[in-house]
């Protein structure tokens, strides 16, 4: 931070301060990150500082600036009525949010709020979060997710011209599910295949912009095991039976991806090699989970924005835990009892079957009282993701945040009755000027969140004719 | 209308085919198809408007199940119905009810011709697709494999569980790319451990006996180094792929070593990626079989049923031994089988089936990780004490399939296997040191899993004891017979009830088990649970409660009344002995075959207890059994009919 105005690159902004402005908070060593000139080298990235603005926009014609797509994703629902706004305009502006969602009332106008949108095909906490994205039923037994996500639709279209096709984070869930399949999946390959995810932040960091696994051995050699294990792979791929075929196509995959990532590395230094000298630092994150729960939401929020903005990938989501966390969130004030047990608030024995058997409270506005400071504490974080998109210049004008589209919200409507009608949806950003944000969108009849999907697929680019059992994309979105 | 044409054409083929495949058992239930008809059009009429493909309300696809074929595929739904019909739970109050007439047509269907289902004429093996090792058997797998224990699962992501409730199920070992990369991670870190510098001469032998010779002289010259190289390929490369090394498939990896030896590292340090790339090669992560004709009924012969027996048993590769019958071709039905199956019991890698077997099945997995007590307000629950709880069942679970003891033992054995700090928490003396011991029993309060004290806390809430979750556990995890899930809004009932506060645990439940919606299920489960009353959420031994004394009177479904611990380990093996032997083979079949097990997998379950039975309910038969099942020893392969393809993804694309 010694000189930034010396650094000016774009928007009036150094890339180094902006860098410590996005990793900000509970980090340790800087380290050298080349990574940035090569991001900006790739033909297929915006190519920022080649060209002015203008000229650029005329030369690529037809191609648009990069949508950014991001899912956000909370257990447990929330109580009835903490979603709707206060005021509302005549043309569905929105006037007020409402106590529980202060801490995104300096966005208002960026976001849009739904209403009455739902998922027909698998809601509550299990097959609610297994089939978020995909908008199909869920198949327990077969481990069937009715179709892919909708971010790795996205991932599929655009991916292929970013460094890494999408992003898949987690936090390390609490409680009884935390280890269930189907409560820790959103994203899914295919119908019957999950997404990898990552629930360090070093780790995420680290796909990011380090190329290869350890920065031991030489890049000739690591090569060779990869294409060993490649040739064995198709070999395999060819001896084994069709089924099972498909078990090895994940392993050739993975390679590949492996692959993609230590060319990049390679690419990288060379264009370091040829730039002469590194001036960028970037904070990575420390081993391990962090021990304060802000803290690790925040930092895999930052490296959301890090890879928005470095162009490593263009589609991600986020679990803020598995779909029936029993986390505590004791450490908010007047807090007390696990997530899952608040949400079912109108129940406040202490008795039934989640809760603890140690938390007891008063009255149901009490238990509903402090289920509505943990959504709220939610938004606080939320609102912290958005305002860093927003603080963030975008080459193409504007902000990151207007080029994006994040969705927040959940599988369930209200907790405690499971219900799966009008559920708490806010979609963030103006996905390149093509969202009228400041609204809330109210449908009279059931809307299917399919049809959100598919409206978002298509901003971004996606070839889509029709997802989920929809082929009526949200257009009320444009307003 | 056209759709139940089909299901009623559909289920005339499924008999028709019986009818010709089972001469022994040709008579047809000649009322089926009118029964199924009646409670096809009933449940469509009533129900598939929010179970069905549109709506699927509490997952419910009964539309989707009466397609399938035959209907029993799906029998937890049918229960699941039956239960919900039975009792008027469903259809709900705001909707039409169901006519007398439909009523009883539902539950006359299920009764009939799903529960009394004639399953002799059913014969599949199944198939799983191939599955890459788990971390507990890619970490034994190193370890047999190397000879060095390296904690890889440390290392490596968490592994996440689906409905066969084993780690090993091959629907849910996934690999993504952030495996592999941990993968070759960690094939960096064991291949350093096994040659780290320094290493004592008693190690050097063990270096010597995996690798041979070659590892020890220094070859000069690339030629040489290549034929060194070569030679411990030929040592290793059999036991890394659990068969036989194919012709010029050591070239392959002779290429990594001559890429490395290129770019300047030493005969050893070459060597070693060599051996880094081999445990990342397909052959060694995956478990893979020989293919063959889809559709047709073959036998896992060989090396692959040598590896199929050594990850049951051992959850590890094939010993020397093992893989030198299947090289001679003994390992076949029948004795030499059984020859083999006794002599892996008998190892002590065998153990495996108390380490990961019973404590999934049983779930004494979960003390120390999902049950963990707050360590400040109970400083004695020391992460040593839970260890050794966990110990001690798998240990005990281990000793009772190691030494053949009688399956009744799971439950009423009188004696157990306890360190001193454990053997504190129960109250008993003599018991000295950190070592885990037989100690034989002088009351009835332990012995067995239900005086376990991990088991017993693992069926607690966090906070205080739970009647429903110890006898929800005993009903569906230990005896096999589970009951439905509670209907939707259970909890606006409890609160009813809750707010009488002077009543008792026992009083209140009795009072929930009022509500027609409630009775069905909890007047089977309550008192089970109650009987364990005796022990608090740690396992420990306690006579009252506050100032009441512990009412430990239980009752089994059938109404048979007992008193305690001791008279509940005496009515499960007086009366539910089969149950239980059942259930055991249910799930050691499903953990073999790395699968959930499926409906046409019940004759196989069927034929195990009756071998088990036959031979005195004793352990070995039913590891026997389970090696010799049908399911294990063959496979049918399937023409591909999931939804995977990647054909259905790109029907989402324009």
């Amino acid at each position: 931070m010694s000189s930034p105005g010396k650094n000016k690159s774009r928007g009036g902004v150094s890339r180094r301060g902006m860098l410590r402005r996005i990793t900000a908070g509970g980090l340790s060593a800087l380290i050298p990150l080349p990574a940035l000139e090569a991001f900006e080298a790739r033909p297929a990235s915006r190519g920022a500082e080649k060209a002015s603005r203008g000229a650029e926009k005329a030369s690529r014609g037809a191609e648009k600036a990069p949508v950014r797509l991001a899912y956000v994703y909370f257990p447990n629902g929330i109580a009835t009525g903490s979603w709707h706004p206060k005021k509302v305009g005549e043309k569905g502006e929105l006037l007020e949010l409402n106590p529980w969602m202060s801490p995104l009332e300096p966005f208002r106008d960026d976001l849009i709020i739904p209403k009455n949108v739902w998922t027909p095909r698998g809601n509550g906490h299990a097959a609610g979060t297994a089939t978020w994205l995909t908008g199909g039923g869920y198949d327990r037994k077969r481990i069937d997710a009715g179709g892919l996500s909708a971010d790795q639709i996205a991932a599929r279209e655009v991916g292929e011209s970013t460094l890494l096709p999408s992003l898949q984070l987690s936090l390390v869930g609490q409680g009884h599910f935390s280890k269930d399949l189907t409560r820790n999946t959103l994203s899914w390959v295919g119908p019957r295949r999950p997404a990898s995810r990552e629930v360090e932040p070093r780790a995420v960091f680290d796909r990011m912009f380090r190329g290869g696994r350890s920065g031991k051995g030489t890049g000739a050699v690591e090569r060779s095991v990869l294409d060993l294990v490649r040739d064995q792979s198709k070999r395999v791929a060819r001896e084994v039976s069709e089924s099972d075929k498909r078990k090895i196509d994940e392993y050739l995959d993975a390679i590949r991806s492996i692959e993609k990532r230590v060319a990049f590395a390679e690419t990288k230094s060379r264009s370091v090699a040829a730039g002469g000298g590194l001036t960028d630092t970037l904070a990575r994150p420390k081993p391990g989970i962090p021990s304060d729960h802000k803290a690790y939401v925040r930092l895999m929020l930052d490296l959301v924005a890090l890879a928005f903005w470095s162009d490593a990938t263009r589609v991600a989501t986020f679990m803020l835990d598995h779909g029936q966390s029993n986390r505590y969130f004791n450490f908010i004030p007047d807090v007390q009892g696990t997530w899952h047990a608040l949400s079912h608030y109108r129940d406040f024995s202490g008795n039934t079957e989640d809760d603890d058997g140690v938390t007891s409270w008063k009255s149901m506005e009490e238990k509903r009282g402090m289920f509505n400071e943990v959504t709220r504490w939610h938004h606080e974080q939320v609102a912290y993701f958005i305002d860093r998109l927003r603080s963030i210049p975008d080459a193409n004008g504007g902000s990151l945040l207007d080029q994006s589209m994040v969705v927040y919200g959940s599988s369930l409507s209200d907790g405690h009755e499971h219900s799966a009608r009008d559920l708490p949806l806010i979609v963030a950003g103006r996905g390149g000027k093509t969202i009228r944000t400041g609204r809330q969108l109210a449908f009279r009849k059931p809307e299917s969140m399919s049809n959100l999907h598919l409206a978002l697929l298509r901003r971004v680019g996606a070839k889509v004719r029709e997802f989920g059992g929809s082929d009526t994309p949200m257009e009320e979105l444009a307003g | 209308m056209s759709v139940i044409l089909e299901v009623f054409r559909r289920s005339a083929f499924v008999l028709v085919s019986f009818g010709a495949m089972t001469p022994l058992f040709a008579e047809p239930q000649v009322a089926t198809p009118d029964r199924q008809r009646a409670a096809a059009n009933a449940l469509r009429a009533s129900c598939t408007g929010c179970h069905g493909e549109k709506r699927q309300r509490a997952e419910l696809n009964i539309e989707r199940a009466l397609t399938e074929r035959p209907l029993v595929r799906n029998l937890e739904v049918w229960e699941n119905v039956y239960e919900r019909v039975r009792s008027r739970q469903m259809p709900p109050e705001d909707e039409d009810p169901l006519e007398a007439d439909e009523r009883a047509a539902i539950l006359r269907f299920i009764e009939e011709d799903m529960r009394k289902f004639d399953y002799s004429g059913i014969r599949d093996p199944g198939y799983e697709n191939a599955r890459r090792l788990t971390h507990h058997e890619y970490e034994s797998s190193i370890r047999d494999l190397f000879g060095v224990d390296v904690d890889v699962i440390a290392l490596l992501p968490s592994e996440l569980k689906v409905t066969s409730g084993f780690d090993n199920s091959a629907n849910s070992l996934f690999l993504h790319s952030t495996l592999v990369e941990k993968y070759l991670g960690v094939a960096e870190r064991v291949v350093d451990l096994v040659f780290r510098e320094g290493a004592g001469e008693a190690e050097r032998r063990a270096i010597e006996s995996v690798f041979g010779e070659a590892w020890d002289r220094i070859p000069e010259g690339g030629e040489a180094a290549e034929r060194a190289f070569r030679e411990i390929l030929a040592r290793v490369v059999p036991r890394a792929f659990r068969r036989p090394m194919r012709e010029t498939e050591d070239d392959e990896l002779v290429r990594v070593f001559r890429v490395a030896t290129a770019a300047g590292l030493d005969f050893r340090s070459a060597t070693k990626k060599g051996l880094e790339a081999l445990l990342v090669s397909p052959y060694f992560l995956f478990r893979l079989e020989a293919a063959g004709k889809v559709g047709e009924d073959q036998p896992v012969e060989g090396f692959d049923l040598a590896s199929r027996l050594s990850y049951f048993v051992w959850a590890s590769m094939p010993d020397r031994e093992l893989f030198e019958s299947a090289r001679r071709g003994d390992l076949r039905e029948g004795e030499s089988l059984d020859h083999e199956i006794e002599r892996l019991l008998r190892d002590s890698r065998s153990r495996s089936l108390g380490d990961l077997f019973a404590a999934q099945w049983l779930g004494f997995e979960h003390v120390g990780s999902r049950v963990r007590p707050d360590p400040i307000d109970n400083p004695f629950m020391t992460d040593s004490l839970m260890l050794s709880m966990q110990a001690e069942s798998a240990r005990f679970f281990a000793h009772l399939v190691r030494e053949n003891r009688p399956i009744e033992e799971l439950v009423n054995a009188r004696y157990t296997f306890l360190n001193e700090e454990l053997a504190k928490h129960y109250r008993i003396d003599g018991v000295e040191g950190e070592e885990l011991r037989r100690v034989d029993l002088e009351t009835e309060q332990r012995g067995g899993i239900f005086g376990q004290a991990s088991l017993l806390m693992v069926t607690s809430h966090p906070g205080r004891t739970s009647p429903v979750l110890r006898g929800t556990w005993i009903l569906s995890e230990v005896l096999g017979t589970p009951s439905p899930p509670p209907p939707p809004n259970v909890s606006e009932f409890s609160r009813e009830v809750e707010r009488r506060d002077p009543l008792s645990e026992r009083e209140k439940l009795e009072l929930h088990r009022q509500k027609p919606a409630c009775s069905g299920c909890h007047s089977r489960i309550d008192p089970l649970g109650f009987s364990l009353s005796n022990y608090d959420r740690f396992g420990r031994w306690r006579d009252r409660r506050g100032r009441a004394q512990v009412d430990a009177r239980g009752r089994l479904p059938n109404w048979t009344e007992f008193h305690g611990p001791s008279g509940l380990k005496r009515v499960v093996v007086e009366q539910r002995l089969d149950d239980l032997t059942r259930q055991l083979a249910r799930k050691m079949l499903a953990y073999a075959l790395g699968r959930q097990l499926e409906y046409y997998d019940e004759p196989a379950v069927r034929k195990i207890v009756r071998e088990v039975a036959k031979d005195g309910y004793r352990f070995h038969a039913l590891v026997r059994g389970v090696a010799n099942s049908y399911p294990f020893r063959y496979k049918r392969l399937r023409a591909e009919p999931d939804s995977e393809s990647p054909s259905t993804s790109q029907e989402n694309r324009g």
